[in-house]
């Protein structure tokens, strides 16, 4: 039988490693990391979904570089250095170059149409001024100094109107071409600027890599050539590699660390490493079940799938570290098989309560957390038929022996002082109870997603200079503007202009992109015409040419000549033409169910985000996207849903327990549910804002937890030696593994890490309070 | 003024500074250079399209280390000012058109491009542009070819004349706009500025 049910897991074992090596090898799977698709299927918008791929996808892929000095040529000397860095190994950065035909050509399409592209503060003035004031005006331009140098003739554009558009669109970017290069300026330095476009994904560990390292090198040769040169570096794929290189340096020290320290343990208790290897043997199984299970189900798995699910089965290392504690204490006459036959009981009770308490994740709506829920109650599957099957027949009488530590240990539960249902027990108890509660009431959330970022202060110094300098939109906050037809999204976005107006002037926001900054609707173009033949073609040219003493033939040939001008430009016209390249994201087009489009906000402050948004509010088709506050929101719905899945759980599995401890079901919950509530009312005294990682730690809490009351229920009468020494074993284990990650300086796991350290401490501390009554009279 | 700005736009695409010739060398000797340089300009415009050339003359200054100041007084008074942050058109007291340099990067360059032109800086204006020069006896000629192709299709060709100063600029635009600037009764020194010149440098 027991050798038939361990051929049998091995058949099962063998076809999960060929599952794995056909999931790696065969598939390449990689995990989502699109933290929206973690959002529940119906809140997903295709046309939200595409704005974003529009603004974030083209903006991740890329490294924008600023290498300044005081002296202009200083530092076409310094970028020219640096970007021969780069130019020899053209397979990891593409550096942009400057195209001369674009720079002549780009005006080219607007002089076509130029009547009627013209600002908006110009046809105010049109509909407002005399004709008087028109010719004045054109006069004013005339006799000024050096008007020689323009866009065309001075009969093309005699009242400037097109070269104030011009002028205007050339100002929704401080960035000027210069000498073939791209140049940006502030009061101290004159810059060139380099965009890069990284070749491979950005959240390649490899990639990111070679990036830093080939930039790295560029940095220094552009200070070799010039050694007072000012360098500005931002770009997605610099913080991944911050994080990247801090979680690779963690993994060596916390991890390190923590392998050292539960081979040590496990040496010094069972005077055997074997121990630790079948363990980890039981996890990986686990962990390998459930991501093949999952995959077959769901067909994707998650990052935060991944990382979550694997933690929790950090749970399956109790039922090993159980059977091992037993194998310890028991007769050596005493056969694993039978041992283990009878453990049956408590084993399957643990995995009972652990599978029931992770299934609640399952009935919630999101995706990632029944994800979560099938990996973790899989791997917990995988990893107790592991023990079932094979520690029998790998773990013998021998293979594990006693020694000092243990029995140092032992007797310090003989002395372990009892909680007792009298006047002082209920004291102590209603004391800490009222300290718990003063503190938890303390308590505050926050899901910002910005709290678990963690990048260098340079990094984070250098991105707010460059956003400084170059006055460019955020790409994850911005408006989305749709519409039936291609005209009334323009319409739209006209009406949405207008309504930001106000907030340039409040110094809200610095400015908007538009694709109908470039394009007016045809309503609006029509509109301009008409002002424009009435008050300027009119009056104002038969006064300007009577001013300049010209012959009536001018004023017909200039009459015709602007007229040729007028005709009506449109978004097809523009997006074809080299000028529109720098907006062309702006403009979604055609979607499933209409037209789409940007409009991107300048110098957006985060304190103003309220006053902003509003201005979006009540106008039709205009939506106020953020990508911050989404994510923030996708974490805190899951922190909230984890929480009560967490509140259910612990009743689901009272309630189970209750089938077989009866009343005494509160002596293996009270320790779980006392160091939870005294580990919140730690966060609460520590001000430290409960999120979504909080959250998760508490899960895993409740599942360790409860094992370790059940070991301790478990052990009959006689003996609670093994229960106390598995729980011992297990909690070390725990702290050492992820208690530890309260070390790292990566913010979502150190709240983990945080949340482990104490709540399981301080289970192990409580287990023992609760013992059963009985046995004391046996010692 | 406007067109001023887009025009500096278009700066781009030079070729690396070339190496001064020797004609423009000696012409910067020939140069007096002085801090401050006031004087009196006669535009000349021929227009494409317009028999008649459009006249108006005015004051203009020239001070190293502040800027420019361009004061037209017929037929149409109307002040510019241009200094290293900004760029400021005055209608009599009032402020018609103000360009800031933080706003407008260009502002800056445009500053330097005028403030060459108008003292003869050869060198400066040798980023922007070819620079030929002639030397005949005690005055010389230079003519200016814009080095970025963009630049060149806007602007056309300038020229220069003078001996210690520059005598006379001249535009010849590709859209068939011509433009011509004397100076005459140029003065030098701080006496040169004239109170209301001075007032507007305060």
């Amino acid at each position: 039988m027991n050798n038939r049910l361990a051929s049998l897991w091995l058949i099962v074992v063998a076809l999960l490693l060929g599952h794995q090596v056909y999931l790696w090898r065969g598939l390449h799977i990689t995990p989502d990391t699109d933290i929206m698709a973690l959002l529940p299927v119906q809140q997903r918008d295709p046309v939200l979904q595409m704005s974003f791929t529009h603004m974030v996808d083209a903006a991740q892929q890329r490294v924008i570089v600023l290498v300044g000095a005081a002296d202009w040529e200083d530092a076409k000397r310094a970028a020219d250095a640096y970007t021969r860095v780069l130019a020899a190994q053209p397979a990891v950065l593409v550096t942009a170059t400057l195209n001369e035909q674009t720079q002549q050509d780009w005006l080219a399409l607007f002089q076509q149409h130029r009547l009627i592209l013209i600002t908006a503060a110009q046809q105010q003035q049109l509909q407002n001024e005399s004709e008087t004031f028109w010719t004045d005006a054109a006069l004013r331009q005339l006799y000024s100094p050096f008007s020689g140098p323009k866009l065309g003739a001075w009969r093309d554009d005699p009242f400037g109107l097109f070269a104030g558009w011009v002028q205007e669109r050339a100002q929704e970017t401080p960035v000027r071409p210069r000498d073939g290069y791209l140049s940006v300026s502030d009061a101290q330095f004159q810059y060139v600027l380099l965009s890069l476009t990284v070749h491979d994904s950005v959240f390649g560990m490899g990639t990111q890599n070679q990036v830093t390292t080939l930039l790295d090198q560029a940095r220094t040769e552009a200070l070799k050539a010039v050694p007072k040169a000012d360098l500005i570096t931002a770009g997605v794929v610099l913080h991944a590699a911050a994080a990247g290189q801090q979680a690779s340096g963690e993994i060596w020290t916390i991890g390190f660390g923590s392998l050292l320290g539960i081979i040590l343990l496990t040496w010094l208790t069972f005077h055997a490493l074997k121990p630790t290897a079948l363990i980890l043997l039981s996890i990986s199984i686990g962990c390998l079940g459930a991501l093949s299970i999952c995959w077959l189900l769901f067909g994707h798995i998650h990052l935060l799938t991944l990382v979550f699910g694997a933690s929790l089965i950090g749970v399956a290392q109790d039922y090993g570290i159980f059977f091992l504690a037993h194998r310890l204490h028991a007769d050596p006459k005493l056969g694993s098989a039978d041992l283990l036959q009878r453990l049956l009981p408590s084993l399957t009770l643990t995995l009972v309560a652990a599978v029931i308490g992770y299934m609640g994740l399952a009935f919630t709506p999101f995706p990632g957390l029944r994800n979560m829920a099938v990996f973790s109650a899989i791997g917990l599957i995988f990893a107790w038929l592991t023990v079932l099957c094979w520690f029998p027949k790998l773990v013998g009488p021998g293979t594990v022996r006693s020694g000092n530590l243990v029995r140092w240990y032992d007797r310090l539960l003989q002395r372990w002082p009892r909680w007792r249902n009298n006047r002082t027990g209920w004291l102590a108890l209603l004391l800490l109870l009222g300290v718990t509660v003063t503190f938890i009431s303390q308590l505050r959330s926050n899901d910002d997603i910005r709290l678990l970022q963690n990048s260098p202060p340079k990094l984070i110094a250098d991105q707010i200079r460059l956003s400084r300098l170059l006055d460019a939109p955020t790409p994850v906050q911005f408006f989305l503007v749709r519409a039936e037809s291609e005209q009334q999204l323009l319409e739209r976005e006209e009406a949405l202009k207008r309504h930001l107006e106000p907030l340039i002037d409040q110094k809200k926001i610095s400015g908007y992109q538009a694709v109908s900054n470039w394009v007016p609707s045809a309503h609006a173009q029509q509109l301009r015409i008409a002002l424009v033949q009435q008050k300027l073609l009119g009056g104002a040219l038969t006064g300007l040419a009577k001013q300049i003493d010209a012959d009536p033939d001018w004023l017909k040939d200039a009459r015709a000549h602007l007229q040729q001008s007028g005709s009506i430009l449109i978004v097809e016209q523009f997006l074809a033409s080299p000028a529109s390249e720098p907006w062309r994201h702006l403009w979604l087009g055609k979607t499933v169910d209409g037209y789409a489009s940007i409009v991107a906000l300048r110098g957006l402050g985060q304190h103003d985000l309220d006053a902003v948004r509003q201005a979006g509010d009540g106008q039709p088709g205009v939506q106020w996207v953020d990508k911050v506050a989404e994510i923030s929101g996708v974490l805190g719905q899951y922190r909230h849903y984890m929480g009560w899945v967490v509140l259910c759980s612990t009743l689901v599995i009272a309630a189970l327990l209750s089938l077989r401890y009866g009343r005494a079901t509160w002596r293996v919950l009270l320790p779980t549910v006392l160091a939870s509530l005294l580990t919140l009312a730690l966060l609460g005294l520590t001000q430290q804002p409960v999120q979504l990682f909080h959250v998760l730690a508490f899960m895993l809490l409740l599942g360790i937890g409860v094992d370790y009351g059940i070991f301790m229920q478990e052990s009959g009468g006689s003996n609670v030696a093994p229960a106390w020494l598995a729980t011992g074993l297990s909690a070390a284990n725990t702290l050492l593994s992820f208690g530890l990650l309260a070390l790292s300086q990566t913010p979502a796991l150190r709240a983990f890490g945080m949340t482990m350290l104490s709540g399981i401490t301080l289970v192990w501390f409580i287990v023992p309070f609760f013992r059963k009554e009985h046995q004391h009279g046996n010692n | 003024m406007n067109r001023l700005v887009l025009v500096s736009a278009l700066f781009c695409c030079a070729v690396a500074q070339a190496q001064v010739s020797p004609v423009v060398a000696q012409i910067q000797t020939m140069l007096a250079k002085p801090a401050t340089l006031c004087g009196h300009f006669d535009q000349t415009k021929n227009l494409a399209g317009m028999k008649k050339p459009l006249l108006s003359n005015g004051r203009f200054c020239v001070i190293n280390g502040k800027g420019v100041l361009w004061r037209t007084l017929q037929p149409f008074p109307s002040t510019l000012r241009l200094t290293r942050d900004e760029i400021v058109n005055f209608q009599g007291d009032r402020v018609a058109m103000r360009l800031d340099a933080s706003k407008e990067p260009t502002v800056r360059m445009i500053n330097s491009v005028l403030f060459s032109l108008l003292s003869g800086d050869l060198s400066q204006l040798d980023t922007v542009f070819v620079v030929d020069g002639k030397v005949t006896g005690s005055s010389w000629h230079v003519g200016l070819n814009a080095r970025a192709p963009g630049l060149a299709k806007a602007i056309g060709v300038i020229s220069l004349d003078g001996a210690a100063y520059v005598n006379t600029i001249h535009m010849d635009e590709a859209s068939g706009d011509k433009t011509t600037i004397q100076f005459s009764a140029i003065q030098t020194g701080e006496a040169a500025l004239q109170p209301a010149d001075a007032a507007l440098f305060r």
